[in-house]
């Protein structure tokens, strides 16, 4: 009775469409990126000269390239030390209020599903000496105007801020939902015991979220990593270079420049950087990731 | 600690929070009825005198948000209603028919696609488009903007399906429908809930999808709505209460779905966030 659907051509039919994009966009692309990383390809002539491990070299001792490989860094290490506390702690407020509880969800929540770029013009005025928000409030308190995008000191951090601004509240009801996942009962046994709020938020119901945390701060080095819109838009990459991140790096060179070999080499660094970073994460942090039952 | 205060603590921390995420909006919203810099930087966080609503017909004009927000449109639907398309025949083909070992190895591979930082395959794609002489075409943003929802619309797709009992074939194929009937007049139908989270997913992700819209196409007339805007803050730069009201037009779609479908496109991002 089920020749029907054992038709192999239907099959076939069924999954060709999907699996030849897949292919040509995301398979063939690494090997494709791989494969030109070892040349001095321009994007554009016939002749495709190979050049071994050159680009490797000339990447690895660029410090132009290393100041991108930090900043991406600046990005892990913002999320994991700073956002994630917040996140924690605005997380467990709000799943221990009573009232207004959707309200705060849905703000939090509402910067995240704005474009990158959108919000970087926004925090470009607001940013903005003379008349942005942040240098008016200052003035309140008498602090001289501060030249947040353009001065070298605080052009990484003021990105940095807007990409908390977007998406800690995303986070926050990533964790929410775990937090309210939890059975109300042990909440409530330990309550019976004695335990204070205080207590049993930490005590209680921060272990059992140790796991959705983890996945967060994967998330925050996955998109660490790949975070190119919000620089372009924001600083393109200055002033002097010193917000660049490794895949406006990549950019700067394929595109701007024509190095369109020299820049999958970079794509091809921007891969193993990722794959090491999870990895070491991993291993270092994640070793008891058992699956929490109740 | 008196009781009152302990109640009302964790309120105003959350309505401070509140208020760094609101204000921003408030701002570029008091801004964008003010006069010109000027009156912003003399009264920069209150609601203005006067209202000015001519930056509203300025900036539509100026920064052609209608040409723009009509591009994002029409490319996001297309491309999040194909990806769905696609992806759900994939996910039938491998989660209902019976082909055993194939139907895994089909799956596994396409969920590969997860793993993969997209970015990093920009320039590869770049150099696809081309060859494809579609560079400059909104072409140049559709066919990947399809091909890239491939694994996570696969993923959502299947486990719907999964899920969906086998009688239901069992009595379809009683009645003589043969495969392709069986997907589009059984299990399609019965997938529309899941069709709607993943295509709200992969319609923002396209809404707001920057990097290739902004290098892949050259001609302003194609433009998409965030390379407009950027495009625009670059021209108007000195303008503030003009580019505001422009930031206004591109949020507040967005804003008004939100507040429709909040509960649904809460759920469905944050099953996206697999996708990193």
């Amino acid at each position: 009775m089920n020749k029907a659907l054992r038709n192999p051509l239907v099959f076939i039919l069924f999954v060709l469409p999907a699996l030849a994009l897949f292919l040509i966009f995301f398979i063939y692309p690494i090997f494709s990126s791989i494969y030109y990383s070892l040349t001095s390809w321009n994007g554009v002539s016939d002749t495709v000269k190979m050049t071994g491990l050159k680009n490797y070299e000339k990447a690895l001792g660029d410090d132009r390239f290393w100041i991108s490989v930090k900043n991406n860094g600046w990005f892990i290490l913002f999320s994991v030390f700073i956002q994630v506390p917040l996140i924690v702690l605005f997380s467990l407020l709000i799943a221990n209020v009573k009232k207004l509880k959707g309200l705060y969800k849905t703000a939090v929540f509402m910067p995240s599903i704005m474009s990158t770029a959108v919000i970087g013009i926004l925090w470009g005025f607001i940013y903005e000496p003379n008349i942005g928000l942040f240098n008016k409030l200052l003035g309140l308190v008498g602090i001289e105007p501060v030249y947040w995008l353009s001065d070298e000191r605080f052009a990484m951090l003021s990105i940095l801020i807007t990409n908390a601004w977007q998406w800690t509240g995303f986070y926050i009801v990533m964790v929410l939902a775990a937090i309210l996942s939890i059975p109300g009962e042990l909440d409530e046994a330990a309550a019976i015991d004695g335990a204070t709020g205080f207590q049993r938020a930490t005590r209680i119901t921060l272990p059992l979220i140790v796991p959705i945390i983890s996945v967060v701060i994967m998330l925050s080095i996955a998109g660490a990593m790949k975070a190119a819109d919000i620089v372009i838009v924001m600083t393109k990459g200055g002033p002097a270079g010193s917000t660049e991140v490794m895949a406006t790096y990549m950019i700067k060179y394929a595109i701007t420049n024509f190095k369109y070999g020299y820049g999958n080499t970079i794509a091809v660094l921007i891969f193993v950087f990722t794959l090491i970073v999870t990895v070491v994460y991993q291993l270092l942090f994640n070793r008891r990731s058992e699956r929490i039952e109740y | 600690m008196p009781r009152a205060l302990r109640r009302s603590l964790p309120h105003a921390a959350l309505l401070g929070y509140l208020l760094v995420v609101l204000f921003p909006f408030l701002f570029v919203l008091f801004s964008s009825v003010k006069k010109d810099n000027n009156s912003i930087a003399l009264n920069p966080f209150g609601i203005p005198k006067e209202f000015v609503f001519n930056n509203y017909v300025e900036a539509w004009v100026n920064a052609k948000i209608s040409t723009y927000f009509f591009n994002s449109l029409y490319i996001s639907v297309f491309a999040s209603v194909v990806s769905i398309m696609l992806a759900g025949m994939f996910a039938f083909a491998v989660t209902r028919m019976r082909h055993g070992r194939w139907n895994i190895l089909l799956y596994s591979f396409v969920l590969v696609g997860m793993l993969i930082p997209n970015n990093a395959l920009m320039l590869p794609i770049y150099t696809i488009v081309r060859k494809l002489h579609i560079l400059n075409t909104h072409w140049a943003l559709i066919v990947p903007y399809i091909a890239n929802a491939i694994p996570f619309t696969v993923i959502i797709l299947a486990a719907f399906m999964r899920s969906l009992p086998s009688e239901i074939e069992e009595a379809a194929v009683m009645d003589g429908l043969k495969a392709p009937g069986i997907f589009a007049k059984i299990i399609v139908p019965l997938t529309v809930p899941a069709m709607v989270t993943v295509f709200i997913v992969n319609f923002l992700g396209n809404w707001n999808e920057f990097l290739l819209a902004n290098y892949f196409l050259s001609n302003d007339e194609l433009r998409t709505l965030p390379v407009g805007m950027v495009q625009f803050r670059d021209q108007y730069q000195m303008n503030y209460a003009q580019m505001s009201a422009g930031i206004v037009y591109s949020v507040l779609p967005v804003v008004i779905i939100y507040a429709i479908l909040q509960e649904k496109i809460i759920e469905g991002v944050t099953a996206g966030s697999v996708k990193g």
